[in-house]
């Protein structure tokens, strides 16, 4: 079979990316994509397997010679900016071993669901302010007025940054990870620089901040880690930044994305709406039907079979998410949005050592969201069908305009 | 074989068969226990595949290792024989082994 065209860039694509995914997913073997030369897994199994492989590493820097490891930074255009190879490019998520395993114990406590759980009231009246201030509207920009304000705000709480800053800690948040989406320019690398440098000063004046006043938040707890020598201050900075940029972002992609996926399936939002109980299992399924963070990587550290085919070491994986919880073989009616679900064994959070530390705090954002949403409307529709964001390493749509009737 | 029993918390009693080598957490996920979430799928980085095993087992398998002694500590209801089901590896020894299910991972 001839390999397909794959364009994640193009309109359709962005519109319906899961066509192309079921062309990769029909392959006999992993599609090479040459711009990020990477072997591209589309089946669930291959994408699992890989996930929870541990001789795959998200991160190889620690096992190249200074030399590579400067030649593959150029290569990746991640060169020449030193505040985002400082604070970004070596963070948790791209550590590996000890070093991955000691920063994550050090913050796991915070997003266990029992913890999480505390944050519910937090949400709820976050989300009873916003709907109160839409209240003379009876069409409104679902991503833009409502959502999009919420995970940043609420994560914010987590970490101890005060309301007032939220708004700008989403902008540098999405200039920086803008960066690693697919066809980015010198330009985008210019902004993602500079924003990370100026969130680095703004989080070096909280740290001050908590190191004189400690408060009941992760800042705080960090500051003390800091202190006692169990994180290095860059670790600090790094880490928060982390926890900062991956809880806004994907929260406010798959929001916009939930909703449309109500909107495009009303005896799904009736069945929600009628047991409102099965809200666990609907959040789960918009995670499944339209993965966030669709596209992953991974790295082989040795010769290894995948998907019917054997890889040297040295190998670059690209685990679509999105394609394999589409995969018909491990999800009957995978195209169908079902919010009764169950198992609903989706892998939108990743799988391994690198399993999604905030998908609590995601998932009781939505179940506060969506649950408010139907007591507060009788009747939610779409007025324009949405565009969804271009390109391979996001998937939400920019604008949710929808229309409310409220009870 | 090694023949595992399964006690949900509705008491639905479900039996699996198990290869040596697999983890109790795997034989629950292909036994079709939705409340074995496994998130991560197995790399004791979530804590949502925690199970109890029977008191008159809990001393004949292997016990917990420090990364799933630090697990527990943040597991919903844990008790003394609480364990994360992927950290349980498979014996022959294991036949007859009896699992009870929380009702809920979260």
């Amino acid at each position: 079979m001839h390999a397909p065209a794959f364009d994640p860039l193009s309109e359709s694509f962005a519109r319906n990316p899961y066509a192309a995914y079921a062309q990769l997913r029909d392959l006999t073997e992993p599609f090479y994509y040459a711009d990020v030369d990477s072997w591209m897994l589309t089946k669930a199994a291959d994408v699992e397997a890989v996930a929870l492989n541990k001789t795959m590493l998200r991160s190889r820097d620690h096992l190249l010679s200074e030399a590579d490891r400067k030649a593959e930074q150029r290569k990746m255009n991640w060169h020449d900016m030193p505040h985002h190879e400082r604070f970004v490019q070596t963070n948790l998520l791209e550590s590996e071993g000890e070093t991955h395993a000691r920063l994550r114990k050090l913050v796991f406590r915070e997003f266990t669901a029992a913890m999480i759980a505390r944050q519910r009231a937090t949400i709820q009246a976050f989300v009873d302010h916003l709907l109160d201030e839409l209240n003379a509207c009876d069409t409104f920009d679902f991503v833009e007025d409502f959502a999009a304000h919420v995970p940043g705000h609420i994560i914010g709480r987590v970490i101890g940054v005060p309301d007032a800053d939220c708004p700008q800690l989403r902008i540098w948040s999405e200039q920086v990870v803008r960066f690693f989406n697919v066809g980015c320019d010198d330009t985008d690398k210019q902004v993602a620089e500079q924003a990370t440098k100026e969130f680095y000063e703004y989080l070096l004046t909280l740290v001050e901040a908590r190191r004189k006043a400690p408060a009941e938040d992760l800042m705080s707890r960090m500051v003390e880690h800091r202190d006692a020598g169990r994180m290095t201050e860059d670790e600090l900075v790094a880490t928060t930044m982390l926890i900062l940029m991956a809880g806004h972002g994907s929260t406010i992609d798959v929001l916009g994305s939930g909703m449309h996926a109500l909107l495009r399936f009303p005896d799904q939002h009736q069945k929600l709406r009628e047991d409102p109980g099965l809200i666990n299992l609907a959040v789960q399924e918009m995670f499944r039907f339209e993965s966030p963070l669709p596209y992953f990587h991974r790295f082989a550290t040795e010769e290894t079979e995948v998907g019917g085919r054997v890889f040297p070491a040295g190998t670059r994986f690209g685990l679509l998410y999105g394609a394999a919880n589409r995969d018909p073989a491990r999800f009957d009616n995978a195209d169908r949005f079902d919010v009764t679900r169950s198992p609903n064994r989706h892998i939108a959070f990743g799988g391994g050592t690198h399993f999604c530390l905030g998908n609590h705090l995601a998932r009781l954002d939505m179940d506060v969201i969506f649950t408010t949403l139907n007591q507060r409307f009788a009747c939610i529709e779409l007025v324009r069908e949405p565009i969804y964001k271009p390109g391979l390493s996001v998937r939400g749509p920019v604008s949710l305009d929808i229309a409310v009737r409220r009870r | 074989m090694t023949r595992i029993t399964f006690i949900e918390a509705d008491g639905t009693t479900i039996e699996a068969m198990a290869k040596p080598g697999m983890s109790v957490m795997q034989v629950a996920v292909n036994a079709g226990i939705a409340a074995i979430a496994a998130e991560c799928g197995g790399a004791c980085a979530c804590g949502t595949c925690h199970c109890y095993v029977a008191e008159d087992w809990a001393d004949k398998i292997t016990p917990a290792g420090e990364d799933e002694a630090d697990m527990l500590d943040f597991v919903i209801d844990p008790t003394a024989t609480s364990r994360l089901s992927c950290q349980i590896a498979v014996t022959p020894e294991m036949d007859g082994l009896v699992i009870h299910i929380p009702s809920s991972q979260t």
